[in-house]
């Protein structure tokens, strides 16, 4: 199976008024496609910031990574922007609709930030697999937070332009009940399965972390403890 | 396409309203403004124009080749003609001397003659003057030749029907010409008067209007061929004072086209900065899902580019549509037929719209598009990226340039940048003292007013200038206004004198007195009067000595001067160097410009030729004087004694209200050889020309006023959001409606109080700089300004800030906080 997602050596640092702060001490994964690991953690242990560089939202200081065959590290800010465009989703905890377009407007934004054609339609179609065909032309402020968070999803899946695709979820569940959060936990996994997308989420519940291949805790910027599951190859600490 | 649709969405979603209307308002501001000052620049201007009855006069004292009129018809310009000479007319045994003017068709080409043709009905306004054989004349010429109208008079050897009484002319002047009576009559009735003779004293006026253009050409090939008795006049030197008038109206108007910019660049900027912090989550969720920073900035410049075009059209249309009605509205006001508008201000719009928002929004989305896509995992939507430089750089500059180009004016815009400067200084230091006071002894309301200002204070800063900015412009504006327009009304006192006598002989001088005082008019002081040259300064004669002190050509030393002396400084004299006669005993006080021109020191001997005599006298002073005071006044006043041997006439001037207008009459019966110069009907239309002005540029101004309460809005606007979650956390702690107002009033109070101090300092440096280089009046200090601007602002911002929250304040803090989150 080739790796969707690798990770070597990761550090990152970054400056304070009280000098050089360590947020990730030497990380190192490696994720197949297809495969999904859950990022576990107390606050403040870096996982969102491992999630963030995974992504290629920001540079670590030091260390390489790959994603969709591409080391994401050898690329400049645009370059991995195009990357992320192609074959990259993000779910948020917040969600992160933008509140002056409808669901069906906020889906179609990934294709037509890569000026593909046919966005409504792809957009409708996603949003009618999370069931929310009937509420194409709602504003976010005017839908329930489980039904923003799966507007969320759809557009997350909205984003992969071909078969490579990779998910990052960030805490999917952190602003829902529990009802909610279960369902559009179910709905991502669903949806990942039935893709064959790579899922990576970070999550503070156990039971959600059970439900993935592998599973990654962290503990002040470095791996506690690996499991190595069926998708994780190596970690290394 | 992508930009524009983001842009219709965004726009449903009602982000983008307040940057557009920002944008409308500056737009439509400075639209409106420059439409209305150009329209009413050019009426003022053919108004002004109506004063020399043209746009240029040839003035001569000998017909001119009437190939040149020719050439004028021939090049397409209008031309007319007036002749114009002092003449006996008489009606049997009565004999009256008046001032003769013969028009031709076509006379007046620019303005019109106001008569009437009935002795007690209204008058009206003609385009054309009395026809061949027929004459018409001021009335008070009636009962001088004791005739009626409709009876005839006699010009020299021909006979003419009265058929009209002149009420005004427009180009009537103060020469010799215009002393006495008018009589007005046709050109083609010249020649068989026969009062024209070889030798006569006679002016002859060739009027000429046109396209400005065609005009400014004629004149270039005419210039080369005239001589020395012939003179090109326009309206700055027909008119010096109402030019002037008009040329500080002209500052005036576009000081007030500049601070609209200034305003609405203020209102742009507040707006585009709250717009960019709100998109500050957008961006980085679109940079999440793929958007490198080009394509961010590219949709948010597209976007910023269709909003700046579609705010722009608005704003021109509303502008157009607000001037039309405007000028409608005041149209009675309006010296003239309002012309019809031009295409200019629209360009003035359109680069008003792109100046501030390319200026002062390009820079927030630059920022914006830098935005941390990492910002989404971390939830924090703060704008790390401090670098403000761009915004700091373009946006003052941007405006200033654009300020520099509507007012044509270096000082203006150094004005501006100056009190500008003042004001964004002092806004950090005010800041900064009002943020560390301590908050550990007061309670309520002030605690969170002030613990608020402390939260806030970058902000704050920004805040201040801008509410500042709003507060200068008004207050500059007004302060401006009222100087402008009391020096205006200073210059022209209600009773300034509006007759002068002069040629009194010294024998009528007690009896002239008397009867004065008995018609209960006061006059100023009767000055001897005695025609000299100035000859020689230190020995070298006059034009040796031009040369030699640098070759500027003085007019004084080249014709006779009126040298006179007295005892009494008059009011509006003043002795800046040297001494006045109760010092010394002898020598002469010259006027200071003239001895700047001359280069004259104190104690330089000057002789001067009087009726082939001549005399010596040292300067004993420099003298400044008021040319406007409608006093008489002279560039020499000797020590008394000096020339008393030689023969003199004497001068006065004093007021005559028009009820007593026929006291002119008894005048010229009892002293016959003395001459009455009636400035009355030329100080009238001064003061009515003034009069317009003044009005426009209040209505200007009341436009400005707007423009400012705008800003004010705008700013709180732009403060809003930061505030309401705060409130919204308090009253779901359980704090009270009204002390949430009263912090409210308190917070906005002490931003509107230290705006408007800094706005009183900033306005008080533009006012002396303005004053100084562009209005030309003498500094004054404002404490009145002082007083005014924390209170304004206090009032002001205070209640807007507190207005526009209320609402908010009463909504349940549940609904705030999820609006908000």
């Amino acid at each position: 199976m080739s790796a969707m997602l690798r990770a070597e050596n990761l550090h990152h640092r970054v400056a304070t008024s009280e000098g050089p702060l360590t947020l990730l001490n030497n990380i190192s994964l490696q994720l197949a496609r297809g495969e999904s690991l859950a990022i576990t953690g107390a606050s403040g242990s870096g996982k969102s910031t491992l999630l963030g560089l995974l992504a290629g939202l920001d540079k670590p200081s030091d260390g390489r990574i790959w994603l969709a065959g591409e080391e994401i590290t050898a690329l400049d800010e645009e370059q991995r922007a195009a990357l992320r465009a192609r074959c990259v989703g993000f779910v948020f905890q917040t969600f992160q609709l933008l509140p002056g377009l409808t669901a069906q407007e906020n889906v179609m934004l990934p294709s037509e930030l890569r000026g593909e054609r046919g966005a409504a339609r792809r957009a409708e179609e996603f949003l009618a697999r999370v069931g929310l065909g009937h509420r194409l032309h709602h504003y976010p402020r005017q839908l329930s937070g489980g039904e923003q968070q799966r507007v969320a999803i759809a557009r997350a899946f909205a984003s992969f332009a071909g078969d490579d695709g990779i998910l990052f979820a960030d805490e999917p569940t952190g602003s829902l009940d529990a009802g909610n959060g279960d369902k559009v936990i179910d709905l991502l996994f669903k949806l990942n399965a039935e893709s064959n997308t790579t899922l990576v989420l970070v999550t503070h519940e156990q039971r959600l972390a059970e439900r993935c291949g592998a599973h990654l805790r962290m503990a002040a910027g470095s791996i506690e403890a690996g499991d190595s599951g069926s998708a994780l190859a190596e970690v290394s600490a | 396409m992508l930009p524009l649709k983001l842009l219709f969405r965004d726009w449903r979603g009602g982000e983008l309203a307040l940057i557009a209307t920002a944008l409308v308002l500056a737009v439509t501001c400075v639209t409106a403004i420059a439409h209305f000052t150009d329209r009413l620049a050019r009426a003022m201007e053919q108004q002004s124009l109506t004063f020399l009855a043209a746009e240029r006069v040839l003035r001569s004292s000998r017909p001119v080749d009437p190939a040149w009129l020719q050439e004028a018809r021939d090049r397409g310009l209008l031309q007319a003609e007036a002749v114009q000479f002092a003449s006996m007319v008489a009606a049997g045994d009565q004999f009256q001397f008046a001032a003769v003017k013969a028009v031709g068709a076509g006379y007046p080409l620019l303005g019109e003659l106001e008569m009437r043709d009935t002795e007690e009905g209204p008058s009206h306004r003609v385009k054309q003057g009395p026809a061949p054989g027929e004459t018409w004349v001021e009335p008070r010429l009636l009962p001088l030749l004791q005739l009626q109208l409709g009876e005839s008079l006699q010009l020299g050897d021909t006979s003419l029907r009265i058929s009209g009484l002149l009420e005004r002319e427009p180009d009537r002047g103060t020469s010799f010409f215009d002393m006495g009576a008018r009589v007005l009559v046709h050109l083609d009735d010249l020649p068989a008067s026969g009062v024209i003779q070889p030798g006569s004293r006679v002016r002859y006026r060739y009027l000429f209007a046109g396209d400005d253009e065609a005009l400014d050409r004629y004149f270039e090939w005419l210039k080369p061929q005239l001589t020395e008795h012939q003179r090109v006049i326009d309206l700055k030197e027909g008119q010096p004072r109402v030019a002037r008038a008009l040329e500080r109206a002209e500052s005036f108007l576009f000081l007030a086209g500049s601070l609209a910019v200034l305003l609405a660049s203020v209102a742009v900027g507040l707006a585009a900065r709250r717009y960019s912090l709100r998109h500050t989550a957008y961006v980085a969720v679109m940079k999440s899902l793929g958007a490198g920073r080009d394509k961010v900035l590219a949709i948010y410049l597209g976007q910023l580019a269709a909003l700046t075009l579609i705010a722009t059209a608005a704003g021109l249309l509303l502008g157009s549509l607000i001037q039309s009605q405007a000028v409608n509205l005041m149209a009675d006001f309006f010296p003239a037929q309002p012309p019809p508008s031009h295409w200019s201000p629209l360009i003035v719009g359109l680069a008003t719209g792109f100046d501030c928002a390319l200026g002062f929004a390009v820079a927030p989305l630059f920022r914006l598009a830098r935005t941390d896509p990492m910002q989404t995992l971390r939830r924090d939507w703060s704008n790390p990226d401090r670098r403000e430089w761009l915004g700091l750089v373009l946006g003052p500059t941007s405006m200033l340039l654009l300020i520099w180009w509507l007012s044509g004016s270096l000082a203006i815009t150094a004005a501006l940048f100056a009190g500008m400067a003042l004001l964004v200084g002092g806004a950090a230091l005010v800041n900064r003292l009002l943020v560390r006071g301590r908050l550990a002894s007061i309670g309520g309301a002030w605690r969170i007013a002030l613990g608020s200002l402390q939260r806030r204070a970058a902000f704050n800063t920004l805040l201040i200038a801008a509410f500042g900015t709003g507060l200068l412009a008004m207050l500059a504006l007004v302060f401006a206004r009222t100087a402008l327009i009391d020096e205006w009304r200073m210059q022209l006192p209600d009773k300034a004198p509006n007759h002068f006598l002069m040629n009194i002989a010294p024998h009528e001088v007690d009896g002239l007195d008397q009867m004065l005082f008995d018609k209960g008019v006061a006059s100023t002081e009767i000055y001897p009067m005695v025609r000299g040259r100035l000859v020689a300064i230190n020995g070298v004669p006059a034009k040796e000595y031009e040369k030699s002190a640098g070759g500027e050509r003085v007019g004084a030393l080249r014709r006779e001067l009126n040298l006179s002396w007295t005892e009494n400084l008059a009011p509006d004299n003043r002795i800046l160097e040297g001494d006045w006669w109760d010092k010394t005993d002898e020598g002469v006080s010259v006027e200071v410009e003239l001895a700047a021109r001359l280069k004259l020191a104190l104690g330089d001997v000057l002789r001067f030729s009087i009726g082939g005599l001549e005399v010596e006298a040292p300067v004993a002073s420099f003298r400044s004087l008021d040319w406007n005071s409608m006093r008489p006044n002279f560039y020499m006043l000797f020590a008394p004694g000096t020339l008393e041997d030689f023969p003199a006439t004497y001068i006065t001037s004093f007021y005559l209200p028009p009820q007593q207008k026929l006291l002119v009459n008894d005048l010229v019966r009892n002293f016959p050889s003395v001459s009455v110069i009636e400035l009355d009907k030329i100080i009238q239309r001064i003061r009515d020309t003034i009069d317009q002005v003044s009005l426009a540029i209040e209505s200007v101004m009341a436009l400005m006023l707007v423009a400012g309460v705008l800003v004010l809005v705008a700013g709180v606007r732009a403060s809003i959001a930061e505030r309401l979650q705060e409130a919204a956390i308090i009253r779901t702690l359980g704090g009270r409606r009204r002390l949430l107002l009263q912090s409210l009033l308190l917070e906005f109070g002490l931003l509107g109080i230290a705006a408007g101090l800094l706005a009183a300092a900033g306005a008080e440096a533009t006012l002396a700089v303005l004053s100084q280089r562009v209005f030309e009046l003498p500094f004054m200090f404002h404490p009145l300004l002082w007083l005014l601007g924390p209170i304004v602002g206090a009032l002001l911002v205070g209640s807007a800030g507190t207005l526009a929250c209320r609402s908010s304040v009463s909504q349940p803090p549940l609904k705030v906080l999820r609006e908000l989150a």
